[in-house]
């Protein structure tokens, strides 16, 4: 059998295992994304037991729509992260800052060189380089968006710009990221 | 703007995640219901994802995985996730809806099967080959009714034993049925997927499985 570590390892053909119901690779991709995702959910939601909420719920939907996951439309990796990302914003535009006022504590410091960390993939070079043709500031506004979680209000508040006025660039650069990354 | 600039900027903040609750939610409404506009949003999810690596990883509490083994329920039945192997992999195989109970009767006229599986569409779980195992190890597979194949595809017959975490090929299998010995163990699931003509090229399945089952002891 040619090289069968790489066949069950990666973690797309885990997801697959998944969908047959395989609980060691499920504790596999746990063991391999529990971190990454609880990092990505701990950013956008700040509290540490929302955040543990945010991961528990997304490992909850990668056991019951690992089959979902379809190679064609994306890395197995984005797959993992757009779940755990929409769970952890469910969360917090239900809760914290909105019911509480919660503010949290401050994003770490997001200056350029946050966008080197894209680099380990393709996607993310591209990414990168698309990003980087953005007016900073409103490169900023999309990282944050993405990163943090901010809601088009925070945005305007934490950055002192109208709300119409991040509304519009926030749009304008998805366009811009759209063309460059189609180029 | 145009309307289609429109529709897949709203996409994009729907991914972004800047959309108000309201919106937020109206956005998944019509992911829910207009194919095109999930297309793009999926599209969105692709092109953004490299910027997850923006976050830090930070290891998650220790009573983490025990919460998520109790909600997922670890001792899950092997038959159900198979049910939920996606809809469309059932693709071009059309079968005949014969109810599971049809199963039963055919066990009964068989001499003694040790053990037995059907082996049913992923998604709505009607039997369509049955699988008895003698004794001996004598497995016989039989349709329930007519199977349609693509003529360029054959289907092949797999075994996946408990615990293991890749099937073993029992060869192709003919839409009339087969028979062979196979000497499985109770539990092992069996699974059937649409490969090229003559079988998988690599030792695994390579296309959609389309029919599954466990084989169980017969009481």
């Amino acid at each position: 059998m040619p090289d069968s570590t790489a066949l069950t390892d990666d973690t797309a053909t885990l997801l697959h295992r998944c969908a047959y119901g395989d609980r060691t690779a499920f504790r596999m991709l746990y063991d391999r994304w529990g971190a990454k995702l609880h990092g990505i959910a701990l950013r956008i939601v700040r509290q540490p037991s929302l955040a543990a909420d945010a991961t528990q719920e997304a490992f909850v939907q990668i056991w019951q729509q690992a089959h979902r996951f379809d190679p064609e439309r994306g890395s197995a990796e984005a797959f993992l992260f757009t779940l755990v990302r929409y769970r952890a914003l469910d969360i917090v535009r239900r809760t914290a800052r909105e019911v509480l006022g919660y503010e949290g504590e401050d994003a770490p410091d997001d200056s350029p060189d946050i966008l080197s960390r894209m680099v380990a993939s393709s996607e993310g070079v591209a990414l990168k380089h698309c990003l980087e043709q953005l007016e900073p500031t409103r490169r900023t506004m999309v990282t944050m968006a993405f990163v943090d979680g901010f809601s088009h209000g925070e945005l305007a508040l934490k950055l002192s710009i109208p709300l119409g006025t991040v509304k519009s660039a926030i749009r304008r650069s998805l366009l811009a990221l759209r063309e460059c990354l189609a180029a | 703007m145009t309307d289609r600039d429109e529709s897949d900027a709203l996409a994009g903040e729907f991914v972004l995640g800047t959309l108000d609750p309201e919106e937020r939610r109206a956005a998944e409404q019509r992911i829910a219901q207009d194919p095109a506009f999930a297309g793009a949003v999926a599209r969105w999810e692709r092109r953004l994802a490299p910027m997850a690596a923006i976050a830090e990883p930070v290891e998650p509490p220790a009573g983490l995985w025990a919460r998520i083994e109790q909600a997922t329920g670890s001792t899950t039945s092997n038959v159900v996730p198979l049910r939920r192997v996606r809809q469309w992999q059932i693709g071009t195989i059309a079968s005949l809806a014969i109810a599971a109970s049809l199963a039963a009767f055919l066990v009964l006229r068989r001499p003694e099967p040790a053990h037995v599986a059907v082996l049913a569409p992923i998604a709505n779980g009607t039997a369509v080959l049955l699988a008895t195992e003698e004794s001996g190890g004598r497995l016989t597979i039989r349709p329930n009714g007519a199977i349609q194949v693509p003529t360029d595809k054959d289907l092949e017959l797999w075994a996946l034993a408990k615990g293991d975490a890749k099937p073993r090929s029992l060869g192709v299998l003919p839409v009339a049925g087969r028979a062979l010995i196979a000497s499985l163990a109770p539990d092992t699931q069996l699974l059937v997927s649409l490969e090229p003509r003559g079988g998988s090229p690599t030792g695994q399945p390579t296309g959609p499985v389309v029919y599954g089952g466990t084989l169980s002891r017969v009481n």
